[in-house]
């Protein structure tokens, strides 16, 4: 299913081809990818998601035109399933990142480099989410226990820092693929090299390519 | 023995089934917050002992400092106990509005507690205001689509239902093609189901 999402509709119509530009239905399928695999929540693709909505926007306006004018049904519905796809796509990566946003809403709140990756709506979500969360444990189990307990990230007063915060496990393993060749580089905390070739799959620590993930050069899979 | 009590709770949540309630244990929990109450008084009254003798809290290590040490571990233990029993739950009720929707049915409701119900409506007004902000609706379009229609059988008597400007007769038992996003919001509602061939 995955690789006929974006050319769905190669079946003629050229004006058609310039609106559904494959390029972005694309993208949208590797930073769904690389979100779903990613421990941690990655930067929000701001101008690409605008691009896709107006896409999807106009996909379902030309639907509308073709099945009112009669058009083959068979067409209309091919086009449709092309829509419906990338409409999942499209709510999948939100969908996945706000998951993400409910699991990590303290690490979130506590962190502002994690929220500058975040779209503002997304901010917006998080801070309430991180509000209501801590509301509800203050008032089943916080407010019940003696004074000097009652903080919700710290486990009593004398805690230095807050040490009672889910964090995302960044030493956690990933499948990737590099795009292009990368010459050699180090992992963290081992003294061993690494070179990838284009498309050849790897098992790694997410943490030591996370940067090539942000930049692009390396997607997961 | 300290601490027995919370380990209870935790494993209650441990065993129950991945991403399914278990009943809210109001008991149980009560008592494990009396134990830390027990806890502070008297990790409280070991250390005003240790006053009245006249003896620095901060550096005595005597068998009184060592005994509010215990109570203090004791207390701080239950209360990450207590914290992961409320937050795991906070995590499957999060998950639910994802599964069921904004209301919940009667029997998943009497799992929770008052506070979680609290939280459940609030959580779900985040998530609504998040979509309406998005003017988007993120609560179709849950599995990847294979096939823009469906055939669904309907379980339960849904009635007369207006879609793309016609309407259609959801009578019990009866079987349609549907789109796809149409059947979606009745499934998961547990009003159809969709036949698999």
């Amino acid at each position: 299913m995955a690789s006929e999402a974006g050319e769905g509709s190669t079946a003629g119509m050229d004006d058609y081809e310039t609106l559904i530009s494959t390029t972005d239905v694309e993208l949208l399928k590797k930073a769904w990818r690389n979100e779903k695999a990613a421990p941690e929540i990655l930067r929000f693709e701001t101008s690409l998601i605008q691009r896709i909505r107006g896409q999807i926007q106009l996909m379902e306006e030309n639907i509308e035109e073709f099945a009112g004018s009669g058009i083959d049904p068979l067409t209309v519905s091919l086009y449709q399933m092309d829509l419906d796809r990338t409409q999942y796509l499209f709510r999948s990566y939100l969908r996945i990142r706000l998951q993400k946003i409910e699991k990590y809403m303290f690490h979130i709140s506590k962190n502002p480099e994690v929220q500058s990756r975040l779209s503002e709506q997304e901010k917006g979500f998080a801070r309430r989410c991180a509000d209501d969360m801590e509301r509800h444990l203050e008032e089943s189990v916080l407010s019940k226990l003696p004074d000097n307990y009652q903080d919700t990230v710290k486990q009593s007063i004398i805690s230095e820092e807050s040490d009672m915060i889910p964090e995302p496990q960044l030493d956690s393993f990933v499948v990737c693929k590099s795009r292009r060749f990368l010459g050699p580089f180090q992992l963290d905390g081992s003294d061993e090299l690494l070179e990838m070739k284009p498309d050849e799959l790897c098992i790694i620590h997410y943490k030591s390519i996370r940067e090539r993930v942000q930049e692009g050069d390396i997607d997961l899979v | 023995m300290y601490g027995r009590k919370a380990c209870q709770l935790v494993k209650e949540l441990a065993s129950g089934e991945k991403g399914q309630l278990t009943p809210y244990n109001s008991d149980l929990f009560d008592q494990v917050i009396a134990e830390c109450s027990q806890h502070h008084l008297e990790l409280q009254s070991l250390i005003r002992k240790m006053q009245e003798e006249g003896l620095d809290v901060q550096t005595t290590r005597n068998a009184d400092h060592y005994g509010a040490l215990i109570h203090h571990l004791s207390l701080v233990r239950n209360k990450r106990c207590l914290m992961a029993y409320m937050y795991n739950r906070a995590e499957i009720i999060r998950s639910l509005i994802w599964k069921v929707g904004p209301v919940l049915p009667q029997q998943i409701q009497e799992k929770l507690s008052h506070t979680e119900e609290e939280y459940f409506k609030k959580h779900s007004g985040a998530l609504q205001s998040y979509m309406s902000r998005l003017d988007l609706d993120l609560t179709v379009d849950m599995v990847p689509p294979k096939d823009p229609y469906i055939q669904v059988r309907v379980l339960d008597d849904i009635g007369v239902v207006l879609s793309d400007d016609k309407t259609t007769n959801f009578a019990r038992h009866s079987m349609h093609f549907l789109k796809r996003t149409d059947a979606e919001q009745f499934i998961s509602r547990g009003l159809m189901e969709e036949l698999t061939s």
